[in-house]
């Protein structure tokens, strides 16, 4: 007992050996690799998880530091993708479970194979669009999306499980939108970790089986403004058209061209064929100064004061820009269309 | 008519759930309105009647992460 890395939990008698048990036979997907999944990865290795999938299209940068728990300074020197950077820290933390690192966006095309075989789904992510695509591709899928949230000192989680709750979109409706993101009026880093320790122990309870504990609620608080709030989920909408007409609007759009990423004015080209970094490395050297390649990823500085960031799924990030135009012409003129 | 929403009470000159929307400045924004302890649909918000001294609970969801 004494040497078993769960005997603490284990002794918490909800989970006990027989949720231990459960606990390694599961798997879990993480979409979104920042300040939430960082929170959300390091709960579900340390927990014993049989398999964690960590997916996220980004990488590492300083501005991260603050509040993304599982990075340090040298991932962001060395630009690693989070996803990656994740799965060096916590295999570290933990050896004895299946780990999984995906570089990539989630979008329509990739969204139910990143799913496959998972118990659920936790969010990361820091925009509505991915949100609205998990929920449907978790409802067709029949597992649950476990939604967080986190902006300023506020934050929000609930678990939406197929069949039983409602689902994000009998809430809210994808045509809304507001301005506020952690880049526009910025986060602190005790709301995240909050936001995701509600939406872990929520994924804890699934996943050993214990539906009677299940937070049939929407908590929200606001740890600055000392404010905490629940909602009771209710009844499905009648006519939500994904869990109820079952259409699952957001798997059936085709992924987008160009998005705009939360954060540092970044527009995210998906790109149509996959990108050797190699070769683009000895293509940009002579126009672009600072061209700097890692295993995973090829940052290149340009005259025109951007950065362009190539992965070798094909996507490029154009950095300094939220303008599409612009972040299309820089990306025609060295990538090509 | 006196409200009391988000815990604060106030009078507000409103009839629907769409006006406190509208007062408030959230048609649009990613909102759940919570009256009584009862989700409102949201497409019910515009005929949906308010009674003097109703508890309104206006949620925003938090898109950051």
């Amino acid at each position: 007992m004494e040497d078993d890395r769960y005997s603490r939990q284990r002794l918490f008698a909800p989970i006990g050996d027989a949720g231990q048990a459960k606990l390694a036979d599961s798997a879990v997907c993480i979409v979104g690799m920042g300040a939430l999944g960082t929170v959300l990865a390091s709960h579900m290795v340390r927990a014993g998880v049989g398999l964690v999938r960590l997916v996220d299209r980004d990488y590492v940068e300083r501005s991260n530091l603050q509040r993304q728990m599982l990075y340090d300074e040298e991932d962001a020197a060395g630009g690693y993708p989070k996803a990656i950077a994740a799965e060096r820290k916590l295999r570290r933390v933990n050896s004895e479970i299946r780990l999984e690192a995906i570089v990539a966006d989630a979008t329509s095309a990739n969204v139910e194979s990143l799913l496959e075989g998972m118990d659920l789904a936790l969010d990361g992510t820091d925009n509505f669009q991915t949100r609205f695509l998990l929920n449907d591709a978790c409802f067709r899928q029949g597992i649950p999306f476990v939604y967080g949230g986190a902006v300023s000192s506020r934050g929000m989680s609930a678990i939406f499980v197929p069949g039983v709750t409602p689902c994000l979109r009998c809430l809210i409706s994808s045509g809304d939108s507001d301005g506020e993101t952690c880049d526009t009026i910025g986060v602190i880093a005790p709301v995240v970790d909050i936001a995701a320790s509600y939406q872990a122990v929520e994924a804890l309870k699934y996943l050993v089986g214990d539906a009677e504990h299940r937070r049939e609620a929407l908590v929200s608080f606001d740890v600055w403004g000392n404010q905490h709030f629940e909602m009771k989920l209710g009844a499905p909408r009648k006519d939500c058209p994904c869990c109820q007409r079952k259409e699952y609007p957001a798997l059936q759009a085709a992924p987008d061209e160009a998005i705009s990423l939360c954060g540092r004015g970044t527009v995210q080209i998906a790109g149509s064929r996959p990108l050797d970094l190699e070769r683009w490395r000895e293509r940009l050297a002579p126009v672009a100064a600072g061209v700097k390649l890692n295993a995973y990823l090829l940052r290149a500085e340009l005259p025109e004061g951007e950065r362009l960031v190539l992965f070798p799924d094909g996507r490029v990030l154009v950095q300094g820009t939220d303008d599409f135009v612009r972040a299309k012409t820089l990306y025609a003129r060295y990538i090509g269309s | 008519m006196e409200l009391t929403i988000n815990g604060i009470t106030q009078q507000l000159e409103v009839r629907t759930v769409g006006d406190v929307i509208a007062h408030f400045g959230l048609e649009g924004k990613p909102v759940v309105v919570e009256a009584d302890g009862e989700i409102v649909d949201r497409e019910r918000w515009g005929e949906a009647e308010l009674r003097q001294g109703m508890k309104l609970e206006l949620v925003h969801f938090v898109g950051g992460g």
